[in-house]
């Protein structure tokens, strides 16, 4: 057995597909690191990324399967399943073959798998856009903070810089110590972890107040439907919503 | 009275209105601004009752001259009254917005007094947000029945969507529970607002700099269920009102009893399901190709409690059917229960590779609870029953209890007897005669 172990960024696991084809070795999984324990039978290799390498495969993807191919690719990264890495390879690998019309194989396992894994991102990616909720801190800076199930902030960064054009703003990914960062003119994607308490603005309170007020007050009594409620607002996504707390 | 409780008294009375999407727009933001709209639209968050909220739903006042007895804001009715600014809106609105808890605004208003007045003061409050405080997200404003049609013009320059309340779906229940409202009062400015909509798409077809007018369209609302008005009324008069004005969205409001009153039907609950099947219907009109006429006529009035309005039909029509999936052109395949849109997309994306077999639809990622019965895939019928309609409809119908549904869903045990015609129950055995359910 063998597993390839790459950094866990995207251009190592392009690199790491690469190097399939060029040490014309066949490892069962594709891991980052940090996901498994050495074990007897399993020969580990470290990839070390290459961003030539990561490079030429990205292009690879983009001109002869698709631009959606690699978008798919992309998503399914983000996806971060521990076995996306091997099903990544085993997608492309279809792709090579069959270019861009791959992605019209809808009952081949190897499509079906990627494409739910893109799914699953862009689902929570949309949900996210609307259940992010900024709190104005002390030096006029809007601080979000969220734990989604997969790694989407990079994704919604771009929403935000559209839409809130005119305020500094940090989407901070608890998870995983990650932040888009904006300063009223590009956003930029660090690692981030907070060190102080949120020192909040004088007024952040009273419009928090006011929020839950109204949503106390926007429900109709006679149609109460906790189930539907929860069914599209999942409550792992309470703990970080003003007007759940 | 601050503005807590102004907020409360004012959301409390906007509750009842329905429509709260906020798609269809592309508006940008503008340098220096706050906001753009997604096409998609988003929604923020989802109140106790499982509606979401999407926009900052508010009236801007709850004092009202009418006295419509299915309304919680009728003059007649004791609850307290307040009204709200256009600075405090506008604030509310900014900083809600910039929390992201919300998409935009969705301004409503009591009628305070005429018509004109009425609005002319949401006109104020949506150029006061939209130009001072160059706010760029979305906005939905209702439109005052009466109103000059140069008022609702200079508004729809403003804002992304309007809307005027049908109410009630016929002209006698408009007289008896609304009687200062006309019917043709109501339908001339949703007329003025469609034709200004499409002459506005022509202009913006020559010129990318032509200004935008109500670029999200105009919807509308009706109760059901406080008049007793027959589903198929409704049905055709949405359909009426989606040919005539190109209207985006019909909305339905099961009737809360909000009012005890001689002319109002005497609830307990609010007839949800019925609702339900309304926007079922709705939804077949708008993106299924059904006609009103297929679904309903004269002596089927009212939708089936036990049945979708698709399966509905689907039963009614069985020579249709069965479907070969590998087949069928698309406006077939959206006819099948439990295929819709997407899955009728996906169907016709696979098959262009290779055939379909029943395993191919399940990966595909179509449910075949209902569709088993309608299809076939490669010349194979997967029902497990023949297609008859005594047979199906038990199999098909939603209220029966869970342990009956798994035992229609498995295999019968063969026994000798399995051989003859099941015995029918009279009813059914009629039923199947007359067509009548």
């Amino acid at each position: 057995m063998l597993h390839y172990i790459y950094d866990g960024s995207f251009n190592g696991l392009l690199t790491a597909i690469h190097e399939i084809y060029y040490r014309r070795q066949i490892p069962q999984q594709l891991l980052p690191c940090g996901t498994s324990t050495p074990q007897l039978f399993v020969q580990q290799e470290e990839i070390v990324t290459d961003d030539n390498k990561a490079a030429k495969v990205y292009d690879a993807i983009y001109y002869k399967i698709s631009p959606q191919a690699l978008r798919h690719t992309y998503y399914a990264y983000l996806a971060e399943h521990l076995e996306a890495g091997i099903w990544v390879y085993q997608y492309l690998n279809l792709g090579w073959k069959l270019g861009s019309k791959a992605d019209m194989l809808l009952s081949e396992e190897r499509v079906h798998r990627i494409h739910r894994l893109g799914q699953k991102v862009s689902m929570e990616r949309h949900r996210l856009l609307g259940l992010v909720r900024f709190q104005l801190l002390q030096k006029d800076i809007y601080y979000a903070a969220i734990e989604p199930d997969h790694n989407v902030v990079e994704l919604m960064a771009p929403h935000f810089a559209r839409r809130m054009a005119d305020q500094n703003w940090v989407i901070h990914d608890l998870r995983r110590n990650l932040a888009a960062v904006y300063n009223q003119n590009e956003w930029v994607s660090t690692h981030f972890t907070q060190l102080h308490k949120l020192e909040l603005a004088n007024e952040e309170q009273y419009y928090q107040k006011l929020w839950k007020h109204y949503y106390d007050n926007i429900a109709i009594s006679s149609r109460i439907n906790p189930r539907l409620q929860k069914r599209c607002m999942p409550q792992r996504y309470w703990k970080h919503l003003v007007e759940k707390n | 009275m601050d503005i807590m409780d102004k907020l409360k008294i004012l959301a409390d009375a906007a509750k009842y209105d329905v429509s709260c999407s906020s798609s269809g727009s592309r508006r940008t933001n503008k340098p220096g601004g706050l906001g753009n709209s997604a096409p998609s639209g988003i929604c923020h968050s989802w109140s106790d009752d499982g509606r979401c909220i999407s926009l900052l739903k508010i009236l801007q006042t709850n004092y009202c001259v009418y006295n419509c007895s299915y309304c919680v804001n009728r003059v007649s009715n004791d609850v307290p009254r307040a009204f709200l600014s256009p600075d405090e809106i506008c604030d509310l609105t900014m900083n809600f917005y910039r929390r992201n808890y919300i998409e935009g605004l969705f301004l409503s208003t009591a009628i305070s007094s005429n018509p004109d007045q009425t609005m002319e003061m949401l006109l104020q409050t949506v150029m006061k947000i939209r130009e001072e405080h160059c706010f760029n997200g979305y906005i939905h404003l209702k439109a005052i029945p009466g109103a000059d049609n140069r008022l609702i013009e200079a508004a729809g320059k403003y804002v992304d969507r309007m809307s005027i309340n049908m109410e009630l779906p016929s002209e006698q229940g408009l007289r008896l529970l609304a009687p200062q409202k006309k019917r043709a009062a109501i339908v001339k400015p949703m007329s003025f607002m469609s034709t200004q909509i499409t002459a506005q798409q022509e202009e913006r077809r020559k010129s990318r700099k032509a200004p935008l007018f109500l670029p999200a369209g105009q919807t509308t609302q009706m109760i059901v269920g406080a008049t007793p008005d027959h589903d198929w009324d409704i049905l055709k008069l949405s359909e009426k009102m989606y040919r005539q004005f190109h209207l985006k969205r019909v909305y339905y409001s099961a009737y809360v009893p909000v009012a005890r009153n001689p002319n109002l039907p005497d609830l307990t609950k609010p007839p949800l399901l019925r609702e339900h099947r309304l926007y079922q219907a709705d939804w077949l009109l708008r993106f299924y190709g059904f006609n009103a006429q297929e679904l309903l006529n004269e002596t089927h009035p009212n939708f089936a409690e036990d049945y979708d309005p698709k399966t509905d039909w689907a039963l009614r029509n069985l020579h249709y059917f069965p479907v070969e999936v590998n087949r069928a052109d698309y406006e077939m395949l959206l006819r099948v229960p439990g295929i819709g849109v997407k899955s009728a997309k996906r169907i016709l994306t696979a098959r262009r590779m290779h055939s379909l077999r029943i395993e191919d639809l399940k990966l595909i990622g179509i449910v075949l609870k209902r569709a088993q019965y309608f299809i076939t895939c490669g010349g194979k019928y997967s029902g497990q029953t023949a297609m008859e309609e005594y047979l199906l409809r038990p199999r098909l119908a939603l209220s029966q209890p869970k342990s009956k549904q798994a035992e229609n869903r498995g295999c019968e045990q063969l026994s000798l007897f399995s051989f003859l015609p099941e015995p029918v129950s009279p009813e059914i055995a009629l039923s199947s005669i007359t067509g009548e359910f």
